[in-house]
């Protein structure tokens, strides 16, 4: 078979290295265009046939189903477009990271790009627990939608402490105190446009469902159309913010200031 | 008038939003044809919903092979779900094709795969949805070609006055000439009419309008059709076939979905045809002679097809992967080829004996789920009425061999109903079943943590056409229902876990596959009254589908049931699969008696006529065992 073998075989068990030790490339990429309504489950799918397609050197999890070992951000609402999701591949050997990249981007439906690739330290907790915050843009049009009504509802839907809405059949409830980090509305050209900050904590803060609830709590209709888009994803620590990329200490792999 | 081809996603763009697994809509999968500059247009339509229409194979041949030509463009159109259709209908969306989100109206050709019987009210959903006359008589002069083919086609009756053409045999070569035919008529300014005249001779090519039924003395209640007066299409359409069939691509899947979908591999199909000879089944008969791939291309194209697709599964598909002659060496390159990269081989169907557990053990690697075998009847005696040729102690050592190389949970598929089947038979399933049980606790051991289990899965025959049992009735649903109980009684042992086919549609399927063209009034009206996605056990509305037959002066059961004189015309008398009719009947004569025939690709021909009627042959890479 042409391209480089991707797992060590003939080596002993015991000389292979434990996953922690193996190179861990993270991967920002983009999901946008129609691509949005992709869901997660099929998202992960694709990224893991984008990466077999570049040839990268992947490593390949020991479970019955033999996956490639990669870890996701938190699932995107489907629907939601992001110009900042990420991914962390665990390689069997390191590869240059921008070539990496370019076999990526060879491999990938444009509408899923990646936009940038770096080594993080091996021992970083997993990916989606570790970004645990994100920054969405929305844009909202309906019936008497203005930011100021807007943002009154989400005042409104703050102080209440709790949101419940139901998923499906099932019903979830969102601790709004600790998920909604900040909020800013604003009118704009073809609706009411907003920032909202939401951290990862217990069940997660969905834009829309923040936006259904705050347009219930004033007495609004849904909206008519709304766009949603996570524009940054990050890790909080002592107060600060953590890139995705870092940086980090090169002797415990913890994140620098 | 023919609908104006553009491109119309922002029309469905803001329904995405509003439906369930909107995926199924989005198309630009890594590996489709963007490209679909024409000017000649066909759209493949696999009338089910994406997931389950992606995977066939019979759409990935034809659409690589158009695609292929100078000058033509062939996208992909599956069935929207009820909520896409429901909001479509609403906005006042016509169907779009998936690459160019190009009306389906607007396509100079349409054409259908016939998965299985059940997808005939699908077929007319789809073209209400399009906005196309769903009658070939009442299109108007420059409304699109409808085509069909595929498996079903070989009773199309019930769905004859649909289409403008059917496609009998492999496609690979008569989809280009079909399409070729089809432009340049149009490019003539030639009508209609003799646009379907000139496709009548296009060889393996069926035209239903050129042909009326008659219902005489010598045939069934449901007559057989002939050339109408004046007409030169000819008496008996014989079906199309690719002899060299390695000439062909070896991976037909190019287009990678997003989405997950029935069968999530990679598919590269080995060999063609199968002679083994079983007297129930339509494509053993229908997809002679038998033509396989030469391992070095299975190999090199499957490896290739993996790289390019970044699948990390790969189906050897085929009627009886493991009847290929050089299946060992296939199983056993593939597995050094792809060592290490966390791809699994898979092959879909076990021959019933040790060699069938040997090469699923080399698919397998170190995993064992389950396996599955299917011995088809529970009684020796009934397996041969059958002809399918394994004995007990083929399955027992087939069992034994499975449990011995660490397999717990063994399936087993039967079937009911099958002709001269009496009690004693239905028992044999329950005996054999617990034989079976009983073996893997010999081996593995009898306490609670061993993990043996047998289930089985018990399906209807539906007697199809150019099969042996085509003159058969099938067994009444009321009779279905007592021997399934019969079974279930039977049954004692909680290991052994028992499912069966819903006798309600069995009796639905086989009705569409008795009915001459008078049952397209069965179809259209099942249609009218909300009846499609039969084949979803969720959707299935055999209420309707009563009231429908009532409404058209039929009774399911009757029409089902009804067997045909072995001397009569039958519906589906003018096409052929060159399987000859006295071969059947020959067949049919030694199934009453239980007398077996064997499979020509291990001895000598056995006269099923097909190499004579087609001028060839069987293609056997190595000497099969």
């Amino acid at each position: 078979m042409s391209g480089s073998r991707p797992q060590p075989t003939d080596a002993r068990p015991q000389d292979l290295p434990v996953k922690a030790e193996l190179p861990r490339l993270r991967v920002e990429y983009v999901k946008d265009s129609r691509l949005a309504f992709l869901g997660h489950l099929d998202l992960i799918a694709t990224v893991e046939r984008c990466i077999r397609r570049a040839r990268l050197p992947f490593s390949v999890g020991n479970g019955f189903a033999r996956r490639v070992r990669i870890q996701f951000t938190s699932a995107l609402p489907v629907g939601a477009s992001s110009s900042c999701e990420y991914f962390d591949l665990r390689l069997t050997e390191p590869v240059d990271a921008q070539e990496a990249l370019c076999a990526l981007r060879a491999a990938t439906p444009a509408a899923l790009r990646p936009v940038r690739a770096a080594y993080v330290p091996g021992r970083l907790p997993a990916l989606e627990a570790w970004l645990d915050r994100s920054s969405w843009e929305l844009l909202a049009q309906g019936a008497g939608f203005d930011a100021a009504r807007i943002a009154r509802g989400v005042e409104l839907v703050r102080e209440r402490g709790e949101l419940t809405y139901l998923r499906g059949e099932k019903e979830k409830r969102v601790d709004v105190a600790s998920t909604l980090v900040g909020f800013e509305a604003r009118d704009a050209e073809g609706g009411v446009a907003l920032s909202v900050e939401t951290r990862l904590a217990g069940c997660a803060l969905r834009p829309q469902v923040l936006l259904d609830a705050a347009a219930d709590a004033v007495g609004l209709p849904r909206a008519a159309a709304l766009r949603v888009r996570r524009v940054r994803q990050g890790h909080e620590e002592s107060g600060r913010l953590v890139e995705p990329f870092g940086p980090f200490c090169e002797k415990d792999g913890t994140p620098l200031s | 008038m023919r609908a104006r081809r553009e491109n119309l996603f922002h029309l469905l763009e803001p329904l995405l939003g509003r439906v369930e697994h909107p995926a199924r809509y989005l198309d630009h999968e890594w590996g489709a044809v963007q490209d679909q500059e024409g000017p000649f247009h066909l759209c493949m339509v696999y009338a089910d919903v994406y997931e389950v229409g992606q995977p066939n194979l019979g759409v990935a041949i034809l659409y690589n092979q158009v695609n292929a030509q100078e000058g033509m463009s062939c996208e992909r159109c599956y069935l929207p779900w009820k909520d896409m259709a429901s909001l479509m209908r609403e906005s006042g969306v016509p169907l779009l094709s998936l690459e160019g989100a190009a009306p389906l109206a607007s396509f100079d050709a349409v054409g259908f795969t016939l998965a299985h019987e059940l997808i005939a009210t699908n077929v007319l959903e789809t073209l209400d949805l399009a906005g196309i006359a769903l009658t070939s008589a009442e299109r108007d002069e420059d409304d699109p070609i409808v085509l069909a083919g595929g498996p079903s086609a070989w009773n199309c009756e019930p769905l004859a006055p649909v289409f403008d053409a059917v496609l009998l045999g492999d496609g690979e070569e008569s989809i280009v000439e079909v399409c070729a035919c089809i432009r340049d008529a149009r490019a003539e300014g030639v009508p209609r009419a003799e646009l379907l005249r000139r496709l009548a001779a296009v060889p393996g090519t069926y035209v239903p309008s050129l042909y009326e039924a008659r219902v005489d003395e010598g045939s069934t209640r449901w007559g057989y059709a002939v050339p109408r007066p004046g007409e030169t299409a000819p008496e008996v359409v014989r079906k199309r076939c690719v002899n060299d069939f390695a000439a062909t691509d070896a991976v037909a899947q190019r287009i990678v979905p997003y989405m997950g979908i029935v069968q999530d591999r990679l598919s590269l199909e080995v060999l063609r045809g199968c002679a083994r000879g079983c007297r129930f089944c339509q494509a053993g008969m229908t997809y002679r002679p038998v033509r396989e791939r030469p391992a070095d291309q299975v190999v090199s194209g499957g490896v290739e097809g993996l790289l390019a697709s970044g699948h990390n599964e790969i189906s050897l598909t085929s009627l009886s992967t493991t009847d290929h002659s050089q299946c060992e060496e296939i199983l056993r390159r593939m597995n050094v080829e792809l060592e290490g990269r966390g791809i699994r081989v898979s092959i879909p169907s076990q021959r019933l004996d040790s060699f069938g557990v040997d090469m699923a053990a080399a698919v397998a690697g170190g995993k064992r789920g389950g396996l599955t075998f299917a011995p088809e009847a529970g009684s020796q005696r009934l397996r041969d009425v059958i002809n399918k040729n394994v004995t007990e102690e083929d399955l027992e050592s087939a069992a034994r061999n499975a449990f011995e190389a660490g397999w717990r949970r063994m399936k087993l598929y039967f079937m009911m109903g099958l002709p001269t089947e009496t009690d004693e038979d239905v028992v044999g399933i329950a005996r054999m079943a617990e034989r079976v049980l009983e073996i893997g606790r010999e081996v593995v051991g009898r306490g609670p943590k061993s993990g043996v289990s047998v289930s089985i899965s018990v399906a209807v025959l539906v007697p199809k056409a150019f099969t042996p049992f085509q003159w058969c009735g099938q067994l009444g649903p009321d009779e279905v229902r007592r021997r399934q109980q019969l079974l279930l009684h039977e049954i004692r042992d909680r290991a052994i876990r028992v499912s069966y086919h819903d006798a309600d549609v069995s009796l639905v399927e086989g009705a569409l596959s008795k009915m001459g063209r008078a049952g397209f009034a069965l179809v259209r009206r099942a249609w009218e009254l909300g009846c499609s996605f039969d084949a979803w056990t969720s959707e299935f509305r055999f209420d309707l589908w009563v009231r429908a037959a009532r409404e058209c002066g039929l009774d399911l059961a009757d029409v089902a049931c009804e067997e045909f004189p072995l001397s009569a015309r039958l519906p589906w008398d003018h096409t052929s699969p060159g399987v000859s009719k006295g071969f059947l009947q020959r067949e049919w004569l030694r199934a009453v008696e239980g007398v077996t025939t064997p499979d020509c690709t291990r001895t000598s021909c056995t006269g099923c006529g097909v190499c004579p009627a087609l001028g060839v042959h069987n293609v056997i890479q190595g000497v099969r065992s």
